[in-house]
């Protein structure tokens, strides 16, 4: 199979797991037990109005026509409206993206940036001093919630000594950038940075903790392998050994467990945007459910699971590139 | 006219397992001389690989050189050494035991290189063939620029993680130079590989074993090492493929005069390619000398049994088990201080309970047996009685696995420790 | 199956790993704070107002705060001290932490474990069927699988919450039935909506798991040999098949109970758990109080981490001892 053939076969099971997503989200309003008019008015609005909002919904149809419905406007990109503000939920989620991405890319680079060199450390100098600190680190890593991490962050550097803020995020990203860019202020950014620092550590602290494991024992695995050896008796410098062919080989596998983890990535991210006060999808999400607000609940959702496609694509394409025998098998 | 490469006393690689003090090679003495071609032979478990992998120096812990000199002829290496180590040298010979890691280490490649048993197994499989030889042409390139009577020779590891780093970005700064891939290239077609240039970026899996045993062989002649070893360089391929490989070593070997060490079970490669042979067991050569001494004029009862049992010399006589009995246990404190190969000689006697000294035998000047055989006659009234070894041995079923002791024991887990354990971080 | 081998194995790597120790040590001590709760709480978790004259809630044992206020304009320092009574103090309405810590271990292990063998029981038959048959009953089965994988664990769970709405299910306490426990409430409530929706979304690792079992146990000789002479399908899942996948799912289930435990603290913590009896929701509670009352918060997650560590270590032990091949989502939606 071509590179090509199988980023279409991917992508084609990509868009069957959009629509099941969907489709699924679209039974769970449906089976939502309560009638979504009393979410929009007051129950004790006449039925008339009642009636007449029912059929702005579309509500009145057999459910097969609402699902059809349903389906066309997805392919316009049309969400419908919230419930509770009337506001279209295209536009109320896409204006959450940016806080949700920056907070998600600041974690994984903060995951990457420390866990691939303590990693590295970890494995290849296994059972010394750094060894048992890597390990007690990621272990305790992987096990805290991250939203009592959160918390007790906010505790010692917010509450007990004052240098970082406790939540919110004043500034976007993208207009700090843009001030910088025309004025060269810096001001901005450094408010934005000085914001996020916490967020961001609170949610990448488990994938930190996460990579920092895989990374160590796949480099105990593959050191184990025979062709190390072959590439040793080449007589190439212990760096190429080290870096170009084990840490390589150990990083193609878990590219893909960052793939299937990018849910939990966002999961979290929820919760760490609960704990700060942090505009971005999570806390909309949040609000969505506690109103029942079916329309917002399922936008944010099938944004998710449409991200978590097509990273996942990406993904599997960087991995056949980087290890071209998955392509054939 | 001949020239002595290599002069093994004394060798001891032993792997300190759970189980026990593991004797791989025990007390292991060599001779090979430059363009020869000497054979290992023995049963899985003897040590042979062990032996090989002890040469080239990588031996991995659990594993340990623990005693012997390797001496090696090279007339520069020795320049080089004799001043700050002049302990270590001996006329135009070094003992490798005694050089420091690192010019121990610049030595792999360029005068010692390596074909491994399984080649699928031994190519880094998410790099493209020809990169993998091209790093091993760039060793002999930047070996050649930098003389070994220099000291920057054994600086070789100038290639930090700096550079490689850079080279990400930098195309300059890669380890792997145009000029390599080119010759790795020629070095594939060389071989015999068809269509090289294609196939040097493709990828192992889609090599086919025979191919990828080619390309290894390639891999070990871009060092122009002066030792080639070749570790069972045919087990894993089909008949017909180990012929092919067989002929092209065999060629390759004529045409570029180089010395080879191969090591093999299997009595049919021996015969067809080598002109010195050495029966391994338990970690010692227990026979050695030219091809007809051994296998014409043989002493060692156990020499016998390995020839008893070729079915036919090029056939694929799988695993050999010429002889009754259990494989030697390697553990240090089950192998006592007796002929190893006492329980299951037939022709073992009192005088065999003590470990014989290697004697002298007929035929060539070489011809050597370590066996009581060379210098008495079999005497039944003095034969050691049927299971006698029985009820010393202590219990049976703690042998180490003799494959694992073959391979370098691997242990549960991977204990690999690194060559520089200090190693720089990220 | 559990042979000789395996069980050798595991005493092997147990003697040998101060870990699995530790583990073991940790989770006995936290399974009988949560079993024995109502004989060991001092207090009853849900009575409030245990307040010092001043009105400040209890520090825990060996601690004294002092909180700032404005009175009248000027600022005023009240020391709390602590009291005997409440070894780590009260929250912020004045009940006592350490009866509802206790409580709270019963409620986070009763979800996980639950909340696992419930995925389990939908998971395993689901993945071996997949395996098993192969072709394209595996294929759609496994794109069902991956339209599971592509909803976060939280977020799928907190839309099926929004949809049942948090149910709890009260599970009489043995021991107040029993009248050692005088005082304590007479029932634990088991969320059952969080129970069953974690279930829900964490039995496709399992699926996962049973269904590559399954593939490579398929072509096994003697699961041939077993075809071959009549058994039909049923049992040769129910007695080849499943056998065989049981290590590695006995594996999964230890390291998705710690999963589940945090994924449920999450989601107690987001308020949506249904009782108050649980670490998330008391370190919610204690958010706003981090000022006058930090241990509010701190103890519950305390809690959590150490049950979470105890299991994860138990799990590596079992994953060094049996190694199987799997992959998990671990402990992540916390
Ligand atoms: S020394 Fe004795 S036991 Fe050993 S091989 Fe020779 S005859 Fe047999």
């Amino acid at each position: 199979m071509s590179f090509g053939k199988f980023l279409l076969k991917r992508s084609l099971q990509g868009l069957v797991v959009i629509w099941g997503v969907v489709t699924v989200l679209f039974g769970l309003r449906a089976i939502t037990p309560g009638d979504p008019v009393n979410l929009i008015v007051d129950p004790a609005v006449d039925q008339a109005t009642r009636d007449r909002i029912r059929e702005e919904l579309g509500l009145d149809q057999p459910i097969y026509v609402q699902y059809v419905d349903y389906l066309q406007d997805l392919l316009v990109g049309d969400l419908g409206y919230s419930y509770q503000s009337s506001r279209p939920v295209t536009t109320m989620v896409l204006e959450r993206v940016p806080a949700t991405l920056e907070l998600a890319v600041a974690a994984t680079v903060i995951a990457l940036v420390i866990a691939i060199p303590l990693g590295v450390i970890s494995g290849t100098r296994r059972n010394e001093p750094a060894d048992y600190g890597a390990t007690s680190f990621s272990l305790v890593g992987i096990s805290t919630p991250n939203f009592w991490l959160g918390i007790m962050l906010i505790l010692l550097l917010a509450v007990q000594i004052d240098i970082f803020p406790t939540g919110r995020r004043p500034v976007a990203f993208h207009d700090a950038l843009w001030t910088f860019l025309t004025t060269f202020y810096v001001g901005d950014l450094l408010t934005w940075l000085h914001h996020i620092i916490l967020p961001a550590v609170t949610l990448g602290t488990y994938f930190t903790a996460l990579i920092t494991r895989l990374t160590r024992s796949g480099m105990l695995d593959e050191y184990g392998k025979p062709y190390v050896t072959a590439t040793e008796a080449k007589g190439i410098p212990g760096v190429l050994i080290r870096y170009k062919h084990v840490l390589r080989n150990t990083m193609i596998p878990i590219i893909t467990v960052l793939g299937l983890q990018f849910g939990t990535l966002l999961g979290g991210a929820v919760v760490t945007e609960t704990v700060f006060s942090w505009p971005g999808l999570g806390l909309r999400l949040i609000d969505g459910i506690n109103n029942l607000d079916w329309p917002l609940i399922q936008g944010i959702i099938i944004f998710i699971g449409i991200s978590y496609v097509v990273i996942n694509i990406a993904v599997d394409a960087i991995y056949a590139k980087l290890n071209p025998r998955v392509i054939d098998e | 006219m001949t020239e002595e490469l290599l002069r093994i006393n004394g060798l001891s690689t032993r792997f300190f397992t759970e189980q026990g003090q593991v004797n791989a090679v025990d007390n292991f003495d060599l001779r090979i001389d430059r363009g020869d071609v000497f054979g290992i032979v023995g049963e899985s478990g003897s040590g042979k690989s062990v032996t090989a992998r002890s040469i080239v120096d990588l031996i991995e812990s659990p594993g340990e050189i623990t005693d012997g000199e390797i001496w090696y002829n090279e007339p520069d290496l020795a320049d080089a050494v004799r001043e700050d180590r002049p302990e270590a040298v001996d006329g135009t010979f070094v003992d490798l035991r005694r050089i420091s890691p690192e010019r121990r280490r610049s030595l792999r490649g360029t005068s010692f290189s390596m074909i491994f048993q399984d080649p699928e197994s031994s190519f880094n499989p998410s790099l493209t063939v020809g990169e993998q030889i091209a790093e091993a042409v760039e060793v002999q390139r930047r070996a050649s620029a930098n003389p070994r009577s220099t000291r920057a020779r054994t600086r070789s590891e100038e290639y930090s993680l700096g550079s490689f780093v850079l080279s990400s970005f930098l195309p300059s700064k890669r380890y792997v130079t145009e000029a390599s891939r080119e010759r790795a290239i020629e070095l594939l077609e060389l071989v015999g590989i068809p269509d090289p240039v294609e196939r040097a970026d493709e990828h192992p899996h889609e090599y086919s074993g025979g191919m990828l045993q080619r390309a290894m062989i390639a891999q070990a002649l871009a060092g122009e090492p002066d030792v080639l070893v070749a570790d069972e360089p045919t087990t894993a391929l089909d008949v017909t493929i180990q012929a092919q490989v067989l002929d092209l070593l065999d060629e390759l070997q004529s045409e570029t005069g180089m010395t080879i060490l191969l090591i093999t079970h299997n009595l049919g490669v021996i015969a067809r390619m080598c002109d010195r042979v050495g029966v391994m067991y338990a970690g010692e050569i227990v026979e050695r000398g030219t091809l007809e001494d051994v296998f014409d004029d043989h002493v060692h009862p156990y020499t016998e049994g390995l020839l008893g049992s070729i079915p036919d010399i090029e056939g694929e006589a799988g695993r050999l088990q010429p002889i009754d009995g259990n494989v030697p246990s390697l553990l240090d404190h089950e192998m006592g201080d007796r002929c190893h190969f006492a329980d299951r000689c037939p022709n073992a006697m009192e005088d065999c309970l003590e470990h014989p000294p290697e004697y002298d035998a007929e035929g060539s000047n070489d011809h050597a047996v370590r066996c009581v055989l060379a210098a008495q006659e079999y005497d039944e009234r003095r034969a050691i009685p049927d299971g006698y070894f029985d009820e010393t041995r202590p219990a049976g079923d703690k042998h180490v696995d003799p494959e694992d002791a073959d391979e370098g024991p691997t242990v549960d887990e991977p204990q690999r420790p690194l060559e520089e354990p200090g190693g720089e971080s990220p | 199956m559990i042979s000789d081998r395996i069980k050798s194995n595991l005493s092997r790597e147990f003697r040998e790993s101060l870990l699995a120790k530790v583990g073991l040590v940790l989770l006995v001590a936290i399974l009988i704070m949560g079993l024995f709760a109502p004989v060991l709480a001092t207090h009853n978790p849900h009575t409030t107002g245990y307040f010092d004259d001043d009105g400040n809630a209890y520090p825990p044992m060996g601690v004294s705060y002092d909180s700032h206020q404005w009175v009248d304009g000027e600022r005023v320092t009240y020391t709390a001290e602590p009291s005997a009574d409440h070894y780590l103090g009260t929250n912020n309405i004045g009940q006592d932490v350490f009866s509802r810590l206790l409580f709270g271990a019963r409620t986070s292990l009763m979800v996980g474990v639950f909340g696992t063998g419930l995925a389990v029981l939908i998971g395993v038959p689901f993945g071996l069927v997949s395996g098993y048959y192969g072709g394209r009953v595996d294929d759609a089965m496994m794109r069902v699988a991956d339209i599971m994988l592509a909803f976060p664990s939280l977020v799928l769970a907190l839309a099926l919450i929004g949809v049942m709405g948090s149910l709890t299910i009260p599970i009489p306490d043995p021991f107040v039935f029993a009248g050692v426990a005088d005082g304590m409430p007479a029932s634990t409530p088991l969320p059952g909506t969080v129970t069953l929706v974690v279930g829900l979304v964490t039995w496709v690792w399992f699926a996962r798991v049973a269904r590559g079992e399954a593939m490579s146990i398929r072509n096994e000789e003697y699961v041939k040999a077993a075809r071959s002479l009549g058994a039909n399908d049923r049992e040769i899942l129910l007695k080849h098949v499943l056998p065989n996948s049981l290590t590695p799912v006995i594996v999964l289930a230890t390291i998705q109970v710690a999963a589940i435990i945090l994924l449920e603290s999450s989601l107690s913590y987001l308020g949506f758990s249904g009782t108050t009896l649980s670490w998330g929701y008391e370190i919610q509670q204690g958010q706003d109080y981090l000022r006058t009352a930090w241990w509010v918060s701190t103890v519950p997650g305390i809690g959590i981490v150490l049950s979470v560590i105890s299991i994860n270590l138990l799990g590596d032990w079992l994953r060094d001892s049996l190694d199987p091949n799997i992959e998990g989502e671990g402990g992540g939606a916390g």
